[in-house]
């Protein structure tokens, strides 16, 4: 048990075998001690970084540790914090859940990713590309969306069963196509439209229930979400506004989603 | 347990009653609901007024964001049961969302008589081009009303950047030979008039000289400077008759007789 390579080494050992990880991580999962598997992890983590068992990364023929004389030292030198803060830094960046989601003025169908963060992971940030069928116009669109989300409160139910009684947040959809423009072509006067048809900005209130998946049946996903909003953005509102003609279902819109939480 | 069976009462009443509130996008160009407004209506105009001699029809137009007051105007001109028919000059739309062309065309489709609607540089805007052809139809097209040819434009230049022919002298000259023995006298149709600096006034003085090849030329309509105002623009004696905005409760009705043709603002 003694016998792990400093995190020095191990380091080196991962940027080296960047394309191997997947298959070292694979063999970290069956040998090592039970005691030492933290339930829901595949990756072990140790003084917050990821270290390798040196006979296992050993017995692999393609991955050659050659010993750097900076290995030699067993303290942290300056060199090891800052690529471990490196590191650190750049793994904030893994995105901790995709989502899918449909209708919400961002296109047919929406295919995002994004991160949760907070003391109880009670923001979220996404990026979403939606796709937009042509129906009565020239051609089929893209979309992209940049989408906050705030929930408030989770109500555990039991059973891996949990519930946000509210999600709320806004988003910024923008749709891709020359028709469209953020900034008015220079044919037009200064201000002659004064809006931006490429760029939406939209509110919505929601719904969550979460199911934590048991860990055996774990595939891809940690826990499954489904969600419901409701919404409305910017041009919906300014038309609504002083307007009793047009009633709520005019001018908000109703999506669905599923969330897949990866870790 | 009892939460989480409470919490699915809103989610079902939601599924239940948000399927007309699926939006995929304002710009989707999804239309549900009536089509092809234009040559509908225009059948139904046809066949009213085909025997006609006093053909008494009104000219409106932007009514774009304005929906209470185009609701108003629409309950107000049912109460007259002397309209042929209503010339919508353009600008259903603020911005070209689609859903804001569904939202008047539901509001102009109570009216008791038939309307056509022409392109506003408004309905312009992204896919509203598409979204107005899919409802209203062709920009440019025209219809015969008791021998009187209503010939409508799509003058909106400013939209097109010099990349089409606006206006479309193509149409204006197969409208001169088309059903020529079938109308006597003409109006012209338009959102934006001549010398608006949205028209495309490289070619005013040409446009000006094709549509008085139309026999008769009796006058045009136009739209779009949301103020009601009258003007002889190019000083040869057709009257150009600019229409207010919806907000402003005001429109023109024409009555055409054998002998010429009347005028009236009217308010709301």
């Amino acid at each position: 048990m003694n016998a792990k390579l400093p995190i020095t080494r191990t380091w080196i050992c991962l940027l080296l075998a960047c394309p191997l990880m997947g298959r070292a991580q694979e063999t970290m999962e069956t040998p090592i001690a039970p005691q030492q598997v933290a339930k829901d992890t595949v990756i072990i983590i140790k003084h917050d970084t990821v270290w390798l068992e040196k006979e296992k990364v050993e017995m692999k023929e393609e991955v050659k540790v050659k010993i750097d004389s900076a290995d030699v030292d067993q303290r942290f030198s300056r060199y090891d914090r800052r690529v471990h803060r490196y590191r650190k830094h750049w793994e904030a960046l893994i995105p901790t859940h995709t989502k899918l989601q449909f209708a919400g003025n961002m296109g047919l169908i929406s295919l995002g990713t994004g991160w949760d963060y907070g003391k109880r992971n009670q923001w979220e940030t996404d990026l979403f590309f939606g796709f937009l069928p042509k129906y009565q116009s020239e051609r089929s669109k893209i979309t992209m969306t940049l989408k906050q989300n705030y929930m408030p409160w989770s109500v555990t139910l039991g059973k891996g069963i949990s519930v946000e009684p509210l999600a709320c947040g806004m988003y910024l959809n923008t749709v891709f196509g020359n028709e469209f423009w953020t900034h008015e072509p220079d044919r037009y006067p200064k201000g002659y439209y004064g809006f931006s048809s490429k760029v939406r900005i939209h509110i919505f209130l929601g719904q969550r229930i979460t199911y934590d998946i048991p860990p055996r049946w774990r595939l891809g996903a940690r826990a499954v979400t489904f969600f419901y909003e409701i919404s409305t953005c910017d041009l919906y509102v300014v038309s609504a506004f002083l307007n009793k003609y047009l009633k709520p279902k005019d001018y908000l819109s109703l999506s669905f989603g599923l969330k897949t939480q990866l870790f | 347990m009892k939460s989480p069976k409470l919490l699915f009462i809103p989610l079902l009443s939601l599924c239940m009653s948000g399927c007309d509130m699926i939006d995929y996008h304002p710009y989707d160009s999804r239309i549900s609901g009536p089509t092809d407004i234009n040559n509908h209506n225009i059948e139904k105009i046809e066949a009213n007024c085909k025997d006609k001699t006093v053909i008494r029809f009104v000219t409106m137009g932007d009514s774009q964001r304005w929906y209470d007051e185009t609701v108003d105007f629409v309950n107000h001109l049912n109460q007259r049961d002397d309209i042929d028919f209503v010339i919508h000059g353009g600008d259903f739309s603020d911005f070209g969302v689609t859903n804001e062309f569904l939202w008047q065309r539901d509001i102009m489709n109570k009216l008791n008589v038939p309307y056509v609607g022409l392109i506003g540089n408004h309905d312009c805007i992204g896919t509203g081009e598409d979204t107005f052809r899919a409802v209203f139809g062709e920009p440019n097209f025209s219809f015969i009303a008791g021998r009187i040819k209503f010939v409508c434009l799509n003058t909106n230049a400013i939209e097109y950047d010099y990349s089409r022919p606006i206006p479309d002298f193509d149409f204006l000259a197969s409208q001169l030979e088309e059903r020529r023995d079938e109308y006597d006298r003409t109006v012209v149709s338009m959102h934006i008039r001549p010398f608006c600096f949205e028209f495309n006034n490289n070619v005013a003085q040409v446009f000006q000289y094709t549509i008085r090849q139309f026999p008769n030329l009796m006058f045009c309509t136009a739209a779009h400077e949301h103020h009601v105002f009258e003007a002889n623009l190019f000083e040869d004696g057709v009257m150009y008759y600019m229409s207010d905005c919806m907000k402003n409760r005001c429109y023109y009705i024409f009555t055409i007789t054998p002998d010429g043709y009347e005028r009236e603002i009217a308010y709301y």
